[in-house]
């Protein structure tokens, strides 16, 4: 195809680009320290894990038995047990929000539950911390049943709830923030770095020059993506180290797929942010249009924190659009699981789907003249 | 006919939406020939030039560069001209060596062939500044004098020069202009837009636009005949001048039209008679005297002329 493509003509835009990039500090700050900078200070900040949940107990009965789920409940290691005059005490105290959670055992619990009837005890959850009630709830939930086992003694076969938690054992939220942010962080900044550089040169009037020469949109698309993936492929490796070595992460896939993966995903979100530069050709619009397209979407619609099953069947074909969505399943199952290469081959396609596309309108919307 | 103009341009025109950038424009150029587009900003010369290097598609009408039109394909034009922005559009955070090698590249030029080209433009230029020297270092003149070496790196039949010494010193721009002459006398085809009367003085002819309307084209001696063809002279008062003076050379029949020009007075007269009146009547306290009309006052003129 030496009509559309001449690749010596791209490599000639690709070393001018890389004169650009090394001598640009701002640009070699930008991709490389920032992505450092914020997977560190976010990995330590974003923690998912609920311990120490203050909650109130309100012990109406004052039985053996009462005292027994007490003890049950403070001995998970997820609460602080205190104690509340009554239930309604309890209520306000969360109301004040002095609390997240409250227990409260009414009076008879004891003597009804000797006599063989069933009998609740009522748990009060702050429902205006979603997250944390969700956890708090089937932390207390699986209590239920340590609970009755022990309640129960020898007269009922005692059931025990053994939750074992595959992938991440040690339930660690690091395992599971750690690579997400880097997702997010990488992928934002990578789209950034492009959505500027075709910009910039509409806008310096260079285009202009560039275009009165023989080359062709496709020859400076590829020229000016190659050095921009190397940066942040680069970039790339120096979160992995980080998650390795500060966050401890394990990994446990394939490296050589997860460099795979990381170059499409780059190729992705670098196209994406091809699309726009071509389309604003200024650099104040392409900066916002880069940061508005980037980052709400990339944060809610991933999966890093809300799952994506969960979410109603329109957005999640939304979010398939979305390279950091098929990016955050692959870095999350290579860097927690030892996938089998053909879990991976829906994301990864997907991946090269969403840089063919990406890659088709920005060459298709590329205009070579200069129609103002 | 495909006589053997360097540029033909045959009832272009370029519309944006509602907008008519370039309307119906027809002219031809000869090789060899430093010809000079004038015209306010806006006027359609930008336009015009960048739909001859290839940039922009004419709404209608046919053009033809350096032998080659629409149908031998946009890039073959491209590659047989050089194109000056109005705008300085070398890479600043590069040096000069790899300005040049990057316009080298994107032509596919060899690299002996480069490092030639260099040695002949920069001889011929007379640009003396190191090539390892980064271009935002580098004073205006020489900024403009590299930017057509890098025009010019290709060998192109045609340049086409936007506004080259906008903004550049006096002395940088004779020496530009001295520059021009010699790649015309080359055989070289020079396309130059200009906003400087003195530089349009220079120009074999002078191609002069008017909202998107060509209103003149001639040679500048031509144009100003054809625009002044009565007697001009200029009228200056010295001291013991009666106060009300002026007021009777507007009243004078033979004055067709009386400009300031700073303390000065420029006055278009109907015949020689009218100048030897004025003479007599002026003569004890004022000096009249004959004088060719600039350019200046052409295009006021032209432009006036076409107003109405």
């Amino acid at each position: 195809m030496s009509s559309v493509f001449d690749a010596r003509r791209a490599m000639s835009i690709a070393r001018k680009e890389t004169w650009h990039i090394r001598r640009d500090p701002v640009t070699l700050i930008v991709s490389l320290g920032l992505p450092v900078l914020l997977v560190l200070f976010f990995g330590f900040a974003i923690n998912f894990d609920v311990k120490s949940v203050d909650l109130l107990v309100a012990d109406g009965d004052h039985s053996r038995i009462s005292r027994e789920l007490i003890e049950v409940v403070s001995a998970s290691g997820y609460f602080n047990v205190r104690r509340a005059a009554s239930a309604a005490a309890a209520a306000d105290a969360l109301g004040a929000e002095k609390g997240k959670a409250a227990l409260i055992i009414e009076t008879g619990f004891g003597r009804e539950l000797r006599a063989g009837k069933p009998v609740e005890a009522q748990v009060l959850l702050d429902g205006a911390d979603n997250s944390n009630a969700g956890i708090v709830s089937s932390y207390l939930a699986s209590a239920e049943g340590a609970v009755r086992a022990r309640l129960t003694g020898a007269s009922a076969p005692p059931v025990t709830l053994r939750t074992r938690f595959l992938f991440n054992p040690e339930l660690d939220s690091h395992w599971f923030v750690v690579p997400g942010i880097f997702v997010i962080v990488v992928g934002l900044i990578s789209s950034l770095l492009t959505a500027l550089t075709v910009a910039r040169e509409w806008e310096n009037g260079s285009m202009e020059i560039l275009l009165s020469t023989p080359v062709r949109p496709l020859e400076i698309i590829a020229g000016k993506l190659a050095p921009y993936m190397a940066l942040s492929f680069a970039a790339i490796m120096l979160v992995y180290g980080l998650a390795r070595l500060v966050f401890g992460v394990p990994f446990l896939g394939s490296h050589l797929i997860f460099a795979l993966a990381t170059l499409l995903f780059l190729a992705a979100t670098m196209s994406q942010g091809l699309v726009i530069s071509v389309v604003t050709r200024q650099q104040q619009l392409a900066f916002q249009t880069a940061m508005n397209t980037g980052m709400m979407p990339i944060q809610l619609l991933s999966g890093f924190i809300f799952p994506i099953e969960s979410m109603p069947a329109l957005f999640q074909w939304i979010t398939m659009i979305l390279p950091a969505r098929w990016y955050m399943i692959l870095t999350r199952s290579l860097f927690l699981r030892a996938p089998d290469f053909s879990m991976l081959l829906g994301p990864l396609s997907a991946l090269m789907g969403l840089t063919a596309v990406f890659m088709l309108i920005a060459w298709r919307m590329f205009k070579t003249d200069l129609e103002p | 006919m495909s006589g053997p103009w360097a540029v033909e341009v045959d009832d272009l025109s370029v519309r944006f939406g509602d907008f008519t950038a370039v309307d119906a424009v027809s002219f031809k150029v000869s090789p060899g020939e430093i010809f000079g587009f004038l015209g306010a900003n806006g006027a359609g010369k930008t336009t015009t030039i960048r739909v001859l290097c290839g940039l922009l598609v004419p709404s209608s009408g046919k053009v033809r560069v350096a032998g080659l039109d629409a149908a031998d394909g946009l890039m073959a034009i491209k590659r047989k001209v050089g194109y000056m922005s109005q705008r300085f559009t070398l890479y600043d955070s590069m040096t000069v060596g790899e300005n040049l090698s990057f316009a080298a590249a994107l032509r596919k030029m060899p690299g002996d062939v480069l490092a030639r080209r260099t040695r002949e433009l920069f001889d011929t230029i007379g640009f003396d500044q190191p090539v390892t020297m980064f271009v935002r270092d580098l004073a205006g003149g020489y900024k403009q004098e590299l930017s057509l070496a890098t025009a010019m790196l290709h060998d192109p039949e045609v340049v086409f020069l936007d506004e080259p010494t906008a903004g550049v010193a006096p002395a940088a721009r004779a020496r530009f202009w001295r520059l021009i002459r010699k790649i015309a006398a080359s055989g070289k085809t020079v396309f130059v837009t200009t906003h400087y009367m003195d530089e349009a003085e220079q120009c074999g002819r002078i191609a002069l636009m008017r909202a998107g309307k060509l209103i003149a084209l001639d040679e500048p001696g031509a144009l100003k005949t054809r625009a002044f063809p009565e007697p001009l002279v200029e009228i200056e008062a010295g001291p013991g001048a009666p106060e009300e003076w002026i007021q009777d050379v507007r009243r004078d029949a033979a004055v067709l039209a009386l400009k300031p020009h700073g303390l000065r007075w420029h006055a278009s007269v109907a015949d020689a008679a009218g100048v030897e009146r004025l003479v007599k009547a002026l003569g004890s306290f004022a000096t009249v005297k004959p004088i060719t009309p600039s350019l200046e006052d052409v295009f006021i003129r032209l432009v006036e002329g076409a107003d109405r």
